[in-house]
């Protein structure tokens, strides 16, 4: 890594030198072109400045030429001589510094001439002034052909002016393009060179950076893998040096020796040897073996360092650096004797197990079992290892640990894990019983091994077979009840049902499985079983357990009919479930609306009666009493004016009559106890009877009867109709007697129901008990009319009357003893 | 002015009456009772208006000194007979008697509220209707004094 890093640097430097040696170069090319052009430039100034200095030059000549002609002086000679010399050096410089350039060559010679021509005019004019005088001098001056040569002069020397501006500004350019192009390469030069420091700057940090993590990960590493092997107390791990000294040895090692670190570090690792081992040779031995295999895996036995011995199973592991120098050994050992320990509880959690247990190698051989396996199949211990396990349990267990075309042994077992799958056990007589078995994989040195647990399931599978029977016979039940049934769900769907609910909705059984409930009851089931915010479903439904409630059943038509539905509900894998026996009551509620007719109309036909009884009997008095008066008359008139017969049949014909009417009185009385009763109010009885006395006072007198009676309370009546009671019983006492003066007593006793019972007791004939009934019946009489003229009505009337207030009429007597008729009325409440 | 003694001057007595049994029946027991009683008899209410109006065919009907008026009567009943008599100034003062088979207590509150003079309701024995008919004769025939029909 560090040669890469340098190799990396040095590149970077190199690329860096080359990037600033091309600038450079670059630059110094660059600088050099430039100062030519500079030079160019000067150069092209010069020409352009000479030019100049050469026009003047002449003007100058021609000027002080003039001066003298128009003076004479000769001052103006030695000027014009000065600007003679001037002109021929300037011509001179001029071709020196044209030297270069072909165009400026080729016009020079037209230059020359001209400023000769020039000149030599100049030169006559003068010495036309010396000789002829000023007028023919200045004649001269005039001549055009002086004033064409200077304009010529004048054009060529702007010319060539011009034609070195031309250079100038060509050169101008070149310069311009040549600095532009030095600035890029410049700029160039120095972004690579920065460009290529900045990447070697770069790599240099990562590299930097990265050495750093993996010096960190390293130490990291080395600190978990020391935590990890500090960390172990069921293996000792322990370094050797190559001469097998200890190096490290971490907690697993403390504990299972005994031995700290410090008390063993350094020295050899023989010390946990036997001593006959380490006399043997074998510590030595077995780091040899070590070094030469690279690994090597022994077991043996060790001492602590109280003394006691162990045994352990160590690995040894040569390490080597990387040129493959032995650096030392890693020892890692195992105590055996505490696995023989945690053997010794696998075997007593075996052999607590309530199943048999049964542990079956790859070859279907019994490997391991249980007391509860020798017991539940009648072998011992030793008749059982080894055996094949198709011996007890014949079929599906072997077959299901075996591989087949399609799957692995592996997989087969996999298939089963977990799985109770069941089968039928054989005990060692012979007998079946049917098991469940639960595997699971154990893998071990021998391979897999199976460890299947064995219930004996013989009570279940019984009591299965009894559920299923019950089950049967609960549908049977169920099929036999009278009435639909159906099972509903809490979510309101019919999970079962009989087939008096089919017929009942007219569905079929699997039209109904499944469906909501609403359908079939569209109102008030659900409901009831639904929690609201008040009560939880449980509770809804406690409220409707074993109460009938009448609803409205929907057939499948979807025709309504009246059904009543009793809930109860059935504790189930699924949650509650309520059973719901529905009867159609229509034929109910039509007997139910039948006699409510009834009643109704019987009621009305007991009113149109009692008001028909009224009506005839008071219509029919009428005529009767027209047949009554004239009989009555015809009697008065003829007694004893026709013949015997005649009075004999006018007396019959106003005897009729007269009971006639009586009966027709009677029964218009009878039939007002109920159409012409008044409001029951508080009565005094003892006023009642007295009424009742005056209505019978010529009965009294005549038969100068004897009434006495006891305080008699305030009751709860219809006065007129007391008094009539009161006078029909007493008028029979008085009436219903052979000798003797009538005594009759009125008595009234409480009892302890807030009711009054009365006694009219009489020492009349008496009833013989078996007319008891009778007497009280309409038109019933026990007499001849000859003896006691009646119309049978009179006890008839009282009984009504009694029944009116809610009472009831009863007579206690013995034919000649006298009789006691009794009534109760109720006592008048107390308003305090 | 007349004398209820003198034989000679009929006492004049309405019976209103559509039974022809009770009709025959009242006129045999005032025969029997009181001869000088001129019974005038009439079936309807309307007729009985006619008589005390004087109304045809009743122009020559004397005024009554009693009347003794049914109340289930064809045509007009009793009670609106009874309203008719009381309501007239010139009638009123007749005293006017309702003698039915009726005992309906509907009928005798209503009967005084029409200002009956009384209210007697028919026996059904033969004995009893003439005791009747002689107590009434007693009563309103003879004891009691009547307003002289120019000064009513």
């Amino acid at each position: 890594m560090m040669s890469t890093l340098a190799r990396k640097m040095q590149f970077a430097f190199g690329s860096a030198m080359v990037a600033l040696l091309v600038v450079g170069t670059i630059s110094y090319r660059g600088m050099v072109a430039s100062g030519e052009s500079d030079s160019w430039v000067a150069h092209t100034h010069k020409v352009v400045e000479k030019l100049h200095q050469l026009a003047l030059a002449m003007e100058s000549a021609e000027s002080s030429s003039r001066g003298f002609v128009l003076t004479g002086k000769e001052s103006y000679i030695a000027t014009y001589d000065a600007s003679r010399v001037d002109v021929k050096r300037t011509e001179e410089i001029i071709g020196r510094l044209t030297a270069d350039n072909p165009t400026q060559q080729r016009l020079l010679p037209a230059l020359r001439r001209l400023t000769a021509e020039r000149l030599a005019l100049v030169d006559k004019v003068v010495s036309l002034r010396r000789t002829q005088g000023l007028k023919v001098a200045a004649g001269a001056i005039r001549d055009g052909r002086a004033q064409l040569v200077m304009s010529e002069f004048v054009g060529l020397v702007n010319e060539m002016q011009e034609e070195e501006t031309r250079l100038l500004e060509l050169r101008d350019q070149d310069a311009h393009r040549r600095l532009i192009a030095i600035k890029g390469s410049l700029i160039a030069g120095t972004i690579v060179g920065f460009l290529i420091t900045a990447v070697a700057a770069w790599v240099a940090q990562h590299d930097t950076d990265r050495r750093e993590l993996a010096e960190g990960a390293l130490q990291e590493s080395e600190r978990k893998y020391r935590t990890l092997v500090n960390g172990v107390e069921d293996y000792a791990i322990v370094m050797l040096g190559t001469g097998g000294e200890i190096r490290s040895w971490n907690p697993g090692a403390e504990q299972m020796t005994g031995y700290k670190y410090e008390e063993v570090a350094g020295q050899n690792y023989s010390r946990c040897f036997q001593i006959e081992d380490v006399e043997r040779g074998r510590p030595d031995e077995i780091l040899r073996i070590a070094t030469l295999s690279g690994r090597y895996e022994e077991q043996g036995t060790r001492v602590r360092k109280d003394g006691s011995q162990f045994l352990v199973r160590t690995t040894y592991a040569a390490t080597r650096d990387h040129t493959g120098t032995l650096q030392g050994f890693s020892m890692i050992s195992r105590d055996l004797s505490e696995s023989m320990e945690s053997e010794a509880k696998y075997r007593g959690l075996l052999e607590a197990a309530p199943d048999a247990m049964v542990v079956v190698n790859p070859a279907g051989e019994i490997v391991l079992l249980n007391l509860q396996a020798e017991k539940q199949f009648g072998y011992s211990r030793d008749e059982l290892l080894g055996q094949k396990v198709k011996n007890i349990i014949p079929e599906g267990f072997a077959e299901r640990l075996i591989a087949d075309g399609t799957r692995n042994p592996a997989e087969a077992l996999a298939q089963q894990i977990g799985t109770g799958i069941e089968l039928n056990g054989r005990r060692k007589k012979g007998s079946d019983f049917p098991i469940e078995i639960m595997l699971s994989p154990l893998e071990s040195t021998e391979g897999i091994l199976v460890t299947a647990a064995i219930r004996d399931i013989s009570v279940r599978k019984a009591a299965e077979k009894h559920l299923a029977q019950m089950e049967g016979r609960y549908r049977g039940l169920l099929e036999a009840a009278p009435d639909a049934m159906v099972v509903v769900n809490s979510a309101g769907e019919i999970v079962l049902l009989n087939v008096q609910a089919e017929k009942q909705f007219g569905y079929s059984r699997d039209e109904l499985v499944g469906q909501k409930m609403k359908n079939i009851i569209p109102e008030g089931f659900a409901e009831r079983l639904i929690a609201d915010a008040l009560r939880s479903a449980e509770d809804a439904l406690a409220q409707q357990i074993g109460t009938g409630i009448e609803l409205i059943g929907r057939r499948k038509n979807g025709s309504d009919f009246p059904i009543e539905i009793m809930l109860s509900p059935l504790d189930s894998a699924e949650g509650i479930l309520v059973t719901a026996a529905i009867r159609d009551i229509s034929t109910r509620k039509k007997a139910e609306a039948y006699l409510l007719q009834k009643i109704e109309e019987l009621n009305r036909s007991n009113v149109e009666l009692g008001q028909f009884a009224y009506i005839a009997s008071h219509d029919l008095q009428e005529p009767l009493r027209m047949v009554a008066s004239y009989t009555q008359l015809l009697s008065k008139k003829y007694k004893g004016k026709l013949d015997s017969d005649a009075d004999d049949f006018i007396a019959f014909a106003v005897d009729g009559a007269s009971r006639m009417q009586r009966l027709i009185q009677d029964l218009l009385t009878f039939s007002r106890v109920s159409t012409k009763g008044q409001e029951l109010l508080d009565t005094s009885s003892e006023e009642a009877l007295q009424r009742a006395l005056i209505n019978l006072r010529g009965a009294i007198e005549e038969s100068s009867a004897l009434v006495t009676h006891d305080p008699l309370p305030t009751v709860l009546a219809d006065e007129m109709q007391l008094t009539q009671l009161f006078q029909n019983l007493i008028g029979n006492g008085i009436k219903y007697q052979n000798r003797g003066i009538p005594q009759i007593h009125i008595s009234a006793a409480r009892n302890n129901s807030k009711k009054w019972t009365f006694s009219v007791k009489d020492n009349g004939l008496g009833i013989d008990p078996q007319y008891f009934e009778r007497i009280f019946g309409l038109f019933q009489r026990l007499h001849k009319r000859e003896e006691f003229a009646g119309t049978g009505i009179g006890l008839a009337i009282c009984k009504k009357i009694v029944e009116r207030h809610g009472g009831a009429i009863s007579v206690e007597s013995e034919p000649g003893q006298g009789s006691i008729f009794s009534f109760a009325l109720m006592e008048v409440e107390r308003k305090s | 002015m007349k004398t209820v003694e003198g034989r000679d001057t009929p006492l004049n007595v309405l019976l209103v009456e559509d039974s022809p049994g009770d009709v025959r029946l009242t006129q045999e027991a005032f025969r029997n009772i009181n001869p000088s009683v001129q019974l005038h008899v009439v079936t309807d209410g309307v007729e009985a208006m006619a008589f005390l109006r004087h109304e045809a065919p009743f122009q020559q009907s004397p005024r009554p000194d009693l009347t003794l008026l049914d109340l289930n009567l064809p045509k007009m009943d009793g009670r609106e007979v009874l309203a008719l008599i009381k309501g007239d100034p010139d009638l009123k003062t007749i005293p006017t008697v309702i003698l039915t088979s009726s005992d309906a207590e509907a009928d005798i509150t209503r009967s005084y509220q029409l200002q009956a003079n009384s209210y007697l309701t028919k026996p059904l024995q033969l004995e009893d209707f003439e005791t009747l008919v002689k107590r009434i004769n007693d009563f309103w025939l003879v004891s009691s004094r009547r307003p002289h029909p120019e000064t009513a």
